[in-house]
């Protein structure tokens, strides 16, 4: 019996061997369960999306790619178990990474150590930029958001906020930078206080908002915690200016927090939609998901699988140097629909920052 | 001072809410002397099923949506006991946790497979709340701190002035004497489970009705009743109800104190404590229903 077993595996084996050898494969750890899984299902369909394009364009020399997703329950440890098992069962040399920063912040070392290339499409932290050589990220790093946010507070003439951060990787780094570069502004700040990932009271944080008296409150969070703490100031009238980051900015932070939401203004890395490559991302998202709007960040996941084609076509081969050598030759110059993916020493791209803000219960450009 | 007041206030009802999670906790507990760790999920499925019922294509108003709500998520904890926790009681007392462990993933999963794990919400319009003397109470809270001295006070009552509670808190001192003595165990037990599902259910509609839904929102509030139930002694369910209006009032005063970005780590700094000084709780009269 156990050697029919053993047989049977072996040739299984082998068969999945043969199926796979004609796919070019690369791996995802994406949150598809667990707190984040309210962005990773979007996440997924612009994967998607990108990998149906680079397929009907005849794939990767002549063979089909796939993506081989892990979910990650939202979770760093999560996120180890999944990329453990796409490097030592999968083998695969190339892995988009988990979003939310400290997910990431937990695989790169492994990612590193084992000569994989990881890419970010959603993860901000100014930390990854250290991560190392075979790191890399389509999406700007927070060391360029967090300026942008002092800048923003300090346009509208606010001198004097109170400041309040999702307590993680992201959400810290974040509002360091934010800090040092709006105390050399001249900027004085009243209270700063981290707040918890995933409450659904925050009524006491609010009081302790109150109790400073601010014209405006800088609130670098995500939407389910920015959504509840908008409608628990509402609900106790706080009056304040609140200032949000790009995570934030969601048609589901207006339908959580509904009128409380009204007025917020925030910045976001943007790009322009004028483009042909956004216009085009745009109809073959319509197209293939007619009843979905484009979710956040979906246009990164979508550049990311993009350039990573790109990439794989350019390599001279499968080994982990050459690989890197060709992603950093397929981002020189790539316009992507989030604009242009030119990496630097670090494996990070540029970014422009826009404006936004609620108005009537929608999410429209500041002006 | 204000501040504090107000402070106060919320924690007195944000633990009023654990306290309805922890007595359900605590009365399983002290009945069958396990952890129920899908305790959790009843919360999630009280809240959902409402969802359900008030939304299309039924489209119920919310407080005849709760009702139907509740029962069902009563008969998803009878069922728990029925067809899992009742064949394995004979057994090691680890089955029973390891198999509340796995029941809870099932529970929760089933949850996102039926309604998805994005975010829900009941869209109430957010309304300014009601100022009191420079306090303000929404009426959401309000419903909260009412429905929970509402089914606090059934269960007093029920607990110590009929033949039915009588019999539970008999069962609750010594599970065979009580059974020696005629007391019909299926009826004890499914009042037990029935119990527990209901007041889970319940905390877990004004959680909702607060907030919004999501998969893992028993999940999260779970530790909560579990340092409110070793507060209060395990078991015990006024020491149940204590506890969770302490730790709502001491996480939320402690805000004052540190950054609120820390506010977990009172409920679980408490069960450490606890565990390690006072293990039969704070009010640990005795243990037992009592």
């Amino acid at each position: 019996m156990k050697r029919w077993t053993g047989i049977l595996a072996c040739t299984w084996l082998l068969l999945s061997g043969l199926v796979s050898a004609a796919e070019v494969k690369v791996g995802s750890i994406t949150p598809l369960s667990g707190k984040l899984s309210v962005y990773g299902e979007g996440f997924q369909q612009a994967m998607l999306l990108a990998l149906e394009e680079v397929n009907a364009e005849g794939g990767i020399k002549g063979s089909p790619m796939r993506i081989v997703f892990e979910d990650n329950n939202s979770a760093a440890a999560g996120s180890v178990s999944a990329i453990q098992k796409l490097i030592t069962i999968d083998k695969l040399p190339i892995l988009f990474g988990p979003a939310a920063s400290s997910n990431y912040l937990a695989v790169c070392p492994i990612a590193q150590q084992n000569k994989t290339i990881l890419i970010a499409a959603e993860s901000a932290a100014a930390e990854i930029s250290k991560c190392g050589s075979y790191n890399f990220r389509v999406f700007p790093s927070d060391a360029l958001q967090g300026i942008g946010v002092a800048e923003l507070t300090h346009a509208l003439k606010f001198d004097q906020v109170v400041l309040t951060y999702i307590n993680n990787d992201w959400g810290v780094g974040l509002a360091e930078i934010f800090k040092k570069k709006f105390l050399e502004s001249g900027g004085k700040i009243l209270d700063d206080f981290a707040h918890d990932e995933g409450k659904t009271d925050y009524r006491s944080e609010v009081l302790r908002v109150r109790k400073s008296n601010p014209k405006a409150v800088v609130n670098l969070t995500y939407i389910k915690e920015g959504a509840t703490i908008l409608k628990q100031a509402y609900e106790s009238d706080v009056k304040t200016q609140w200032l949000m980051g790009s995570a934030s900015k969601s048609p589901k932070l207006i339908e959580l927090a509904g009128e409380a939401a009204e007025g917020v203004i925030g910045t976001y890395p943007t790009f322009s939609q004028e483009t042909p490559q956004y216009q085009a991302f745009k109809a073959a998202w319509e197209k293939k998901y007619p009843d979905k709007k484009i979710p956040v960040f979906g246009e990164y996941n979508y550049d990311m699988v993009k350039l990573t084609a790109k990439a794989l076509r350019l390599a001279k081969s499968m080994s982990p140097e050459d690989l890197r050598q060709a992603m950093i030759e397929a981002g020189k110059g790539y316009a992507g629909v989030t604009g242009d993916k030119t990496f630097d020493a670090n494996g990070d791209v540029g970014a422009v920052y826009g404006r936004w803000t609620v108005k009537q219960q929608a999410i429209q450009d500041y002006k | 001072m204000s501040y504090y007041l107000q402070l106060l206030l919320n924690g007195v009802i944000a633990g009023s809410v654990y306290a309805l999670f922890a007595v359900g906790l605590t009365l399983v507990y002290g009945v069958f002397r396990f952890i129920n760790f899908s305790h959790g999920e009843l919360i999630t499925w009280g809240a959902y099923l409402t969802l359900m019922f008030y939304t299309p294509p039924f489209s119920w108003p919310l407080f005849l949506s709760a009702i139907p709500a509740m029962a069902l998520t009563a008969v998803i904890g009878f069922s728990q006991d029925f067809f899992i926790y009742r064949p394995l009681r004979r057994g090691n007392p680890i089955t029973l946790l390891i198999a509340s462990i796995g029941l809870s993933y099932m529970l929760r999963n089933a949850v996102r497979f039926i309604w998805g794990s994005d975010l829900r919400t009941f869209d109430f319009p957010p309304a300014r709340g009601m100022e009191f003397g420079g306090y303000y109470v929404t009426g959401i809270q309000l419903l909260m701190l009412a429905a929970a001295v509402f089914f606090l006070a059934i269960l007093y009552l029920g607990l110590t002035r009929t033949l039915w509670g009588k019999s539970l808190r008999a069962t609750a001192d010594n599970l065979e004497l009580a059974a020696i003595m005629g007391i019909s165990m299926p009826r004890v037990s499914a009042s037990v489970w029935i119990l527990a599902s209901v007041f889970a259910a319940a905390g877990g509609i004004l959680l909702a009705l607060d907030t919004n839904l999501e998969p893992v929102m028993g999940a999260t509030n779970l530790i909560k009743a579990f340092a409110a139930v070793l507060l209060g002694g395990a078991g015990n369910v006024w020491g149940a109800l204590l506890g969770g209006l302490f730790i709502g009032i001491a996480e939320n005063l402690g805000v004052a104190f540190f950054s609120p970005g820390y506010k977990d780590l009172v409920a679980f700094a408490l069960i450490f404590l606890l565990l390690l000084f006072r293990p039969r709780g704070l009010f640990g009269l005795l243990t037992g229903v009592r």
